[in-house]
């Protein structure tokens, strides 16, 4: 009995390597076979324009003119004399990281409130989230509307609530459409920062918090000793998530504002498309559009080494 | 004294919920605004003397009338439905091999393969719009639905294959190794097995990919010009604005309509949502 459990034991491992290996010999292969309709659809619809991009900035490619020929750096040379473009770099940042400040300091809260059991808590959750789900450019129409210059509904509350004294031009006073334009932002990215926030708590074993009140630490001490650590990586990885697509945003922007009043909005995304479609000349909205991927390479590389460490 | 009493027992009765009813409040008002701005008249909209947030007079269907008639709006929900049930299909055609080959084949180069699948996610549309014009263009597709078909993918094949490889890792080698051992070809215990398995995996790679296609806009705003061929937001934010007019009425219930398959698909797989959200984000 003994003996022949023994057998099967020895017997059954060496004939899985056996069949592995006849699976494997076929792997090179098989595994390009495999991925290769992805691959190639990414080589050419993602490789290819890239490269395609990088070609167009250094052309003097046009909207509708088949004949375009090389310039070498003369779009770049262009750009840094426009005091437009450096506006722009200035607004992309503090669209971004203004955004993502505000999206954690009002996500934060709302993970603690969502991290604990209560009746109808699915609902909840999945009403907050509804901000994220719903196209933006058919929300941002709500928020275009509440900011109204004639008929804003949010000047009405302030005004009756005593907070100002006169209506308010959100999207057409030069300081004050940038912070109209992180309000939807943030609106609409909150939800986002809270969910990755509440994965990353419920991550965190409650019997350490447990461990950490019995020695005597207050929630402050708790939140800064124990949970900070925990929640690091998660929390890490979904702010860089989120840097990106706010720093690459273009639908919001375009449709509050269309990077007015006087370009005080603009962003990469946006001048782009009012230099390389509007007016027309691609090359140098191409060149405009490829100040991005520096950003893009530092937060790539700085996400790649965390996760390899981790 | 009485007001301290009552503060603690509506802390004591709902205590969980103070915290999220302003949060609620946010999240919920502009759809709340955009509910009543579709059903007012026009008087009623542009009057501001009294309290704006319910009807002064009767609710009226002209704005949600004006939409229907006056728009493409039937056209442009019609071509958003379509394109994001083609890009779900592309999609998973093309991911569900990848991530099963990345996930469980050792072949020359896979490493940098699944990389670079993570890295493509990361570029963006705006980086690439001005090239995919001057690509789609070349490929044929001026003004058509069918280019965007064709390039949506780019965005969505990459999330819903790291998403994928995820749903692969957890089914157990051993499973397929016996169906090997009785025969089985890599096509046969991909298909038998694992696709089975992997089922919730491919409902939320699908929900993701509708939803990021149905929520585009720089490529609809880019590739497409003609008014029958334009994708719900790209119509609705653009046909219902006449020169300085803007139609706040129509634009909210076009608005509000098309917000509509994307909230019922939402409503019934919420679980699938945030599980793909929090996974796409930390695997």
């Amino acid at each position: 009995m003994a003996n022949g459990q023994n057998v099967g034991a020895v017997a059954v491992p060496a004939t899985r390597a056996t069949v592995r290996r006849g699976w494997a010999d076929r792997e090179g292969l098989q595994g390009f076979i495999w991925i290769a309709p992805a691959f190639l659809y990414l080589a050419f619809f993602i490789a290819y324009p890239f490269v395609m991009a990088i070609y167009l900035s250094l052309s003097s490619a046009r909207v509708g003119s088949p004949e375009y020929h090389f310039v070498g750096l003369l779009n770049y040379q262009r750009l840094f004399a426009d005091p437009t473009f450096w506006q722009t770099v200035q607004n992309s940042f503090v669209f971004t990281f203004g955004s993502e400040a505000i999206r954690l300091i009002i996500g934060l809260p709302l993970a603690f409130a969502l991290n604990r059991t209560f009746k109808g808590k699915r609902l909840v959750q999945g009403l907050i989230l509804i901000p994220f789900v719903i196209p933006i450019a058919l929300s941002s129409l709500a928020w275009k509307w509440m900011f109204d210059s004639l008929y804003s509904v949010i000047n009405w509350m302030l005004m009756r609530g005593g907070i100002i004294s006169y209506p308010w031009q959100w999207l057409g006073e030069p300081g004050l459409a940038m912070w109209s334009v992180i309000i939807m932002n943030v609106w609409r990215g909150f939800p986002f920062s809270a969910v990755i926030l509440l994965a990353a708590l419920t991550a965190v074993p409650q019997e350490i918090i447990e461990a950490a009140k019995i020695d005597g630490a207050g929630p402050l001490r708790r939140f800064h000793y124990v949970v900070v650590p925990i929640i690091r990586p998660i929390l890490f990885v979904g702010l860089l998530y989120s840097i990106v697509f706010s720093f690459t945003d273009f639908s919001a922007v375009w449709l509050l504002t269309q990077g007015g009043p006087y370009n005080t909005t603009h962003v990469f995304g946006t001048y782009a498309y009012n230099i390389g479609i509007n007016a027309g000349d691609i090359g140098q909205g191409a060149a405009i559009t490829l100040f991005i991927f520096p950003f893009l390479a530092a937060i790539v590389i700085v996400m790649l080494r965390f996760l390899r460490r981790e | 004294m009485t007001w301290q009493r009552a503060w603690r027992r509506l802390r004591r009765d709902y205590g969980p919920y103070l915290p999220l009813a302003p949060y609620l409040f946010v999240v919920l008002f502009p759809f709340y605004w955009m509910l009543i701005t579709a059903f007012k008249r026009d008087n009623d909209l542009y009057n501001l003397t009294t309290a704006p947030f319910w009807f002064k007079e009767p609710p009226t269907l002209a704005h949600v009338k004006l939409l229907l008639e006056g728009t493409l709006f039937l056209t442009w929900l019609q071509n958003s439905l379509l394109i994001g049930v083609l890009v779900v299909i592309i999609t998973l055609a093309l991911a569900l091999p990848a991530a099963y080959a990345l996930a469980r084949m050792r072949f020359l180069g896979s490493q940098t393969l699944s990389t670079g699948m993570f890295l493509s996610y990361l570029i963006p549309p705006t980086l690439l719009f001005l090239p995919l014009s001057q690509l789609v263009r070349g490929l044929g597709f001026t003004d058509s639905i069918w280019a965007l078909v064709l390039v949506y993918p780019s965005f969505t094949l990459p999330f819903c294959t790291w998403l994928l490889m995820g749903f692969v890792r957890t089914v157990p080698r051993e499973i397929e190794e016996s169906a090997q051992i009785d025969g089985c070809t890599r096509l046969q215990a991909f298909r038998m097995i694992i696709l089975p398995v992997i089922v919730p995996g491919i409902i939320t790679a699908g929900i993701f990919a509708f939803t990021l296609t149905y929520q585009e806009y720089i490529y609809a705003l880019t590739f497409v010009s003609a008014s029958a061929n334009k994708t719900i937001s790209y119509g609705v934010t653009t046909d219902l604005i006449r020169g300085d007019v803007f139609y706040w009425g129509s634009l909210m219930s076009g608005a509000l309509i098309g917000a509509l398959p994307v909230a019922v698909v939402y409503a019934f797989s919420l679980d699938h949502f945030i599980h793909g959200l929090t996974a796409g984000a930390l695997k």
